[in-house]
């Protein structure tokens, strides 16, 4: 043992390095560096930057602040190996002293000899001491050209198992270079918990198990390299043989029940028939059941039946229309990024969703989909510039956009914000990776493998895509030109000349419309500017370099790529958000956040959705129904001893709130008529789940629903995150369900709602009295009379049909200010309902709410209620208004 | 984790000690800050209110006239004498001169956004906007920080606000009232005013019936943060809108005829009246819009005719009627639009308009150990840019968390988990408390 050391370390020493027995490795540097007297030269990226690291150097709040601290800027987190070594050298405080190394200030500060704001980093004649010293007295040297690769990094144990709080493990990490050598890095690499209640970390690798049983990753990162590595203590002594037998019908269920099982979980009882009907409705369709088809479902004897209804909802409209609004939330659809990107000023966002929507529902394969929009082109289909604008003007004549013909969606490119090419990388690996690469624009971050470097590369895939308000070139340019001065606005300007525009197609006239096309792209530099230079070739993540003919679109190679079997991102990224709408949770989660570090729950699940996605051509209602018909899925929301404390490994349903368009949705549903609550499930006009775009101010123009649709947390689809969309509780939310003239409005409407249904059907007066509702004049019951037989004696007589009208809307005024007259309302004594009727309206008033027939203590309680009511409407309406509040309503369960 | 020293060179123990020693909500670095500044007192200001002049008033017809400078760029206003020498403002705005002593007025505030979305933005985050990010504005950090669980909502929006919650999430998001006030009328609030002809008495019974059926979670709340969230907020809901003094906080008509009239008569007044009334009832940040000041057409007119008269009256009706409630040493009053408009006057009219301009406006802020009665800042003799060293909104807006009692520099985390700064830019200008 001692023989292969010193022979590495001569290897070491004299450079050949290729002869190392790759078996052995070289001990760690607290070891070697113990020994002031040593001569080994460390090297500066294995050794020296990590030590910064551990000692803190380059951190946020010292020197890797963009400011850097005491005149002495590290990059941050320490991934610019040319940069730190530059700043070490730097001119005007040089931090490294050749002739006397231990004058060095990166010596004499962090020892505290030489007044250091940081305080003391660490001790003389340390190890840390020694290395850095032996590193400075051998020439201080770092060569750029000569960064060397880290193959991987084996780390033992590969997975640590807790029984009790207190425990200990120490990780050894060995690094492998691809020159072969083999180092124990152990006190060189950053160790960071992901939850650090059920397990802790030291900088040396010692991991401690903490006060919480459960599991987590301690993450282990160096150089390059990103390792999750699982802790996990069972919750309960339920572990190995003592586990139960639990039904596992689909492989989704054993590989859940798989980790259960070393977490001592026992899973969740299956959900009854109300509750699955409920839970499968509002997440497939993100529609509330109708009364009636809770009653049948609940009721159906049929063993196939939830097969069925999940087939069903498949197929519904509700399943489109919410599907295209969460795509439209990742790929960012967004009206104020759209301003002036078309004649119309709603017709873009409409568009997307539309073209979105109108795919979803034909069920095209995700990957032709993102492919539509990802090659998103404005003609697309080999027209010329004035056909185009033809089409294009005939589209916004339709009142439903039919875009069933576009090939591609191309406004995708076209948002104002999103039109530099780093932006671009942003949002288009958020969209279709899953991934945050907004750190790397800066600086590398140490648990995600995106370097600065590797972002600049990936942006130059964007820089051949532009917009513009006129077509670039050629034939194009002359049509318009040509129609420009056709429509007389020759001369014209910015905003006059689109005012103008708009108004001609409002006219009929066919006008130009802006375009999306591309260009050959030029490399843009670490800052994201233009170099002017052509892009030949760029590279992903620094291994998979492509290279680009001449003048191609260089989204198609791109797209390739993305659609390639072997990507590590595409379908996994879409499969885990498909989970997480099922289970309020991803298996990674956040589900935009596939980082190495942010690993999956269930790493096995993961990759058998993924694998399973890509097997059926990127079927997405496979993913969904692959989902939705497991054990897993179908386990009831309440919880057991061992599941209780289980948020992660998906042993029962965690309650979660209803997101804000499925909210609103089922307001109006609940109180909706049955003929509307079924027009309602069928057609998505007036539906929150299919408002096309995004922003406040869109929705603000006065619709009744912007305002629950703000406080609910709508997706404002503007920062390229998941958490642009809110499903937390506030306290705004409850006072607008319990208090709102938008509730009670709903309740009240005429024609369309349930409680006018119910008086209708039981002969009961149907009262509403508005708000602050002023005194009748005090001969109203007069006048009211009077206006009564006016109206009879036009009606008769066709030729008064105008004054007939206005008699009416005078009476629907009156009626709307000051109720009907005493005398025309119905007494409370002529009020009467008897058992059984209140009983059947109990029952509907609870399948529409909460798709469950009442029990006992609830069924008596209602009737209680009501029964006391003088006006049995406003009984039913308390009624009514308690189901939308409870929390089961709100909640998805 | 294991690392306890931070690189200021203090343990970690030192710092919660410091935390403990009343400087709740403040971290290190903004203690030393303040700790050098001399301004360790207690910040007096509770309560906020916000007034965003959208669309971006004049300065040089306001409250920056250059009466010297040529003629196409000094107007046809008037200066007119305040009650503090040497300050002086528009002839127009008559009653705001009665009463200069109570506000401080910031002169020369500068930025680039011109623009009025991103200005808008800039102005009620006191972050320039990025477009990853979207930053929360005052009044949500504002309800984040001093907010406690109250019968009344923390944040309110009249009608509705520019202020988002942005990263922070909808918990910090305003109450819209979605109307504005006419004085003298009753004024209701979707939510907090009881509904449809529902009495108190009614919504007590229905309440009682629904403690009494939403039984399906009790015990769940153990083990979700939700559930428990739900039953919180369902108490407190009712608390808000049963309780006399939410829904009377809100009726500007309970107000007394004498204590109104100071207000005048327009819709911008009563919103000032509803905005004391609030701030006296507990709500801790009222937000409130006035739009048209974007005068690119007939600027003159405008402002003389439409814009000036009610703000001048709402506006000097807010200062002197929180003194006369005793709230204006513990409310701060801030009051802003998104830019300037362009010192030289365009022709697009006979009359002639200003544009947009950021380079050079104003904004005024009072209250909460906020020195009235000065000046703050300057502008170049035609108003084109800062005189001297140019005051950024960051700045403005830092020197209004420290008035609240805030560190602007207290970090919050993304979602993303990026660290980020309240104001990542700006420095109190002390000058403003001196």
């Amino acid at each position: 043992m001692k023989q292969s050391y010193l022979l590495i370390l001569t290897v070491l020493l004299f450079g050949s390095v290729s002869e190392v027995n790759s078996a052995q490795s070289l001990k760690s540097v607290d070891l070697r560096f113990e020994d002031a007297q040593t001569d080994e030269v460390p090297d500066f990226q294995r050794h020296v930057v990590p030590l910064l690291s551990r000692l803190g150097c380059n951190g946020r709040a010292c020197h890797g602040s963009f400011q850097g601290r005491g005149g002495f800027q590290l990059s941050l987190f320490g991934y610019d190996f040319a940069v730190d070594h530059q700043a070490l050298f730097n001119e005007d405080s040089p931090r490294v002293n050749l002739e006397s190394p231990n004058d060095s200030l990166i010596i004499a500060k962090p020892t505290d000899e030489f007044e250091h704001e940081g305080g003391k980093r660490y001790e003389k004649e340390s190890w840390e001491h020694n290395l850095i010293r032996q590193w400075i007295t051998g020439g201080a040297k770092f060569e750029e050209n000569s960064v060397s690769k880290l193959l991987r990094v084996e780390i033992t144990p590969e997975e640590i198992l807790f029984s009790r709080q207190g425990q200990t493990e120490q990780l050894t990490v060995i690094a492998v270079w691809e020159d072969g050598t083999r180092e124990d890095v152990t006190p060189l690499v950053r160790y960071y918990t992901n939850d650090n209640l059920i397990a802790d970390v030291d900088q040396d690798g010692l991991v401690t198990s903490g006060e919480s049983k459960g599991d987590t990753h301690v993450v282990i990162s160096y150089d390059k390299a990103v390792v999750p590595i699982p802790v996990l203590r069972p919750l309960t002594n339920l572990v190995g043989k003592r586990y139960p037998k639990i039904e596992t019908p689909t492989r989704i269920d054993e590989l859940v029940v798989e980790k259960l099982r070393k977490l001592g979980i026992v899973p969740s009882d299956i959900a009854s028939d109300a509750e699955f009907l409920r839970r499968v409705s509002l997440d497939i369709s993100g529609t509330l059941p109708t009364a009636q088809e809770a009653a049948e479902f609940i009721q159906d004897k049929s063993p196939n039946k939830r097969a069925q209804k999940v087939e069903a909802l498949l197929n519904s409209p509700g399943y489109a229309a919410w599907w295209a609004t969460k795509l439209s939330d990742f790929t960012g659809n967004n009206d104020q990024q759209l301003v002036n990107t078309s004649p119309s000023r709603t017709g873009p966002g409409e568009i997307w969703y539309r073209w979105i929507e109108q795919r979803v529902a034909q069920n095209m394969p995700y990957d032709e989909l993102a492919e539509g929009i990802i090659l998103g082109t404005s003609l697309d289909r080999g027209q010329s510039y004035e056909e185009f604008c033809q089409e294009m003007t005939d589209l916004h004549k339709q009142d439903e956009l039919n875009v069933a013909g576009m090939k591609t969606m191309p406004y995708y490119w076209a948002r104002r914000e999103f039109r530099l090419p780093p932006e671009r990388a942003i949002s288009f690996a958020y969209a279709f990776m899953g991934i945050r690469i907004q750190c790397a624009q800066c600086h590398k971050h140490p648990f995600d493998i995106w370097s600065k470097q590797d972002f600049a590369e990936f942006s130059n895939f964007f820089t051949g895509v532009r917009f513009g308000t006129t077509p670039p070139t050629g034939e194009g340019r002359e049509s318009y030109n040509k129609m420009i001065a056709d429509l007389g606005l020759k001369g014209l300007r910015g905003g006059e000349l689109r005012r103008k525009i708009t108004n001609e197609m409002r006219k009929g006239s066919v006008v130009p419309f802006p375009v999306v096309y591309t260009v050959a792209g030029r490399k843009v530099d670490e800052n994201g500017r233009s170099t002017g230079e052509a892009v030949v070739d760029a590279t992903i993540l620094g291994d998979t370099t492509i290279s680009f003919e001449r003048g191609q679109d260089l989204r198609v190679p791109l797209m390739e790529w993305l659609r390639a079997d072997e990507n590590p991102y595409f379908a996994k990224a879409f499969v885990n958000r498909v989970w997480a709408n099922y289970f309020g949770r991803g298996i990674v989660d956040p589900p935009d956040d596939l980082s190495l570090a942010n690993a999956p729950s269930n790493k096995a699940l993961l990759e058998h959705l993924t694998q399973g996605f890509i097997d059926s051509g990127f079927d997405m209602k496979w993913v969904h129904r692959e989902i939705v018909m497991s054990r897993t899925y179908q386990q009831t929301w309440v919880a057991n001893d061992t599941n209780a404390q289980d948020k992660t490994n998906f042993s029962h349903q965690l309650p979660r709130r209803l997101p804000a368009e499925v909210t609103v949705d089922a307001i109006q549903l609940a109180t909706a008529s049955d003929d509307e609550s079924l027009r309602m499930q069928q057609e998505m006009h007036r539906r929150a789940i299919a408002i096309a775009t995004s922003s406040e101010r869109y929705l603000q123009g006065g619709t009744p629903e912007a305002f629950p649709l703000m406080v609910f947390g709508r997706s404002t689809r503007e920062s390229n995150c998941e958490c642009d969309r809110s499903t937390d509780a506030t306290l705004l939310q409850t006072v607008f369900l319990q208090n709102d003239d938008v509730v009670y409005s709903l309740m009240n409407r005429r024609n369309t709602g349930w409680l006018e249904q119910v008086a209708k059907e039981y002969d009961l007066p149907f009262n509403v009295q508005a708000r602050n509702q002023p005194k009748p004049p005090e001969n109203y019951e007069q006048t009211f009379k009077n206006l009564q037989q006016r109206l009879k004696k036009l009606q008769a007589d066709p030729s008064q049909k105008a004054q007939y009208e206005a008699a009416l809307k005078t009476r629907r005024r009156l009626i709307s200010q000051f109720g009907l007259p005493k005398s025309l309302q119905p007494t409370t004594a002529e009020q009467s309902l008897n058992l059984e009727q209140m009983q059947e309206i109990v029952e509907q008033a609870y399948l529409r709410t909460l798709t469950r027939f009442p029990n006992e203590t609830e069924m008596d309680r209602s009737l209680e209620f009501i029964a006391q009511a003088d006006d049995k409407i406003n009984g039913v309406r308390g009624l009514l208004w308690a189901l939308v509040n409870t929390k089961e309503f709100i909640l998805n369960h | 984790m294991a690392v306890h020293k931070t690189c200021d060179g203090v343990v970690r123990r030192d710092f919660l000690r410091v935390g403990v020693a009343g400087m709740t909500g403040m971290n290190l670095a903004g203690y030393l800050n303040m700790a050098q500044a001399g301004q360790l007192a207690e910040a007096q200001g509770k309560n906020a209110i916000f007034v965003n002049l959208t669309g971006g008033p004049s300065h040089m017809d306001t409250f920056d006239l250059k009466p010297d400078a040529p003629k196409e760029y000094r107007g046809t206003f008037n200066p007119t004498k305040t009650n503090v020498s040497g300050v002086e403002f528009s002839e127009h705005l008559p009653q705001l001169a009665k009463c200069a002593d109570k506000f401080a007025i910031f002169r020369g505030v500068s930025h680039t956004l011109g623009a009025h979305r991103l200005g808008t933005e800039y102005v009620n985050t006191g972050n320039r906007p990025l477009a990853s990010l979207e930053y929360p504005g005052y009044g949500a950090v504002i309800t984040k920080e001093l907010s406690k669980p109250a019968d009344i909502p923390q944040f309110v929006a009249i009608p509705r606000s520019n202020q988002r919650a942005g990263f922070l999430g909808v918990r910090y998001a305003p109450l819209n009232t979605g109307r504005t006030p006419t004085i003298g009328a009753p004024f209701s609030v979707r939510g907090v005013s009881l509904g449809a002809g529902l009495t108190v008495t009614e919504v007590k019974k229905r309440k009682a019936l629904l403690d009494d059926l939403d039984n399906t979670f009790a015990g769940a709340e153990e083990n979700s943060q939700l559930v428990e969230g739900l039953d919180e907020f369902s108490q407190q809901a009712h608390a808000m809108i049963t309780s006399p003094r939410s829904r009377q906080a809100f009726d500007i008509s309970k107000e007394s005829p004498a204590f109104a009239k100071k207000f005048g008569d327009s819709n911008f007044g009563a919103s000032c009246l509803l905005a004391t009334r609030l701030v006296e009832s507990g709500v801790k940040f009222v937000t409130l819009t006035y739009g048209g000041w974007d005068t690119h057409r007939d600027n003159f007119t405008s402002l003389k005719d439409r814009q000036l008269p009610s703000f001048d009256e709402g506006l000097s009706g807010l200062f002197v009627g929180l003194e006369e409630k005793g709230l204006l040493d513990s409310t701060v009053v801030y009051v802003t639009g998104e830019f300037g408009r362009t010192p030289k006057i365009n022709d697009r009219t006979a009359e002639g308009g200003r544009d947009h301009y950021p380079r050079c406006m104003f904004m005024l802020m009072a209250g909460g150990g906020i020195r009235g009665g000065q000046v703050i800042g300057a502008s170049d003799d035609k108003a084109t840019g800062p005189a001297n060293e140019a005051i950024a909104p960051d700045d403005v807006a830092a020197t209004f968390y420290h008035a609240m009692g805030i560190d602007h520099l207290k970090e919050y985390h993304t979602a993303t988990g990026r660290p980020i700064m309240i104001v990542r830019d700006g420095t109190p200008i002390q000058q403003a408390f001196a």
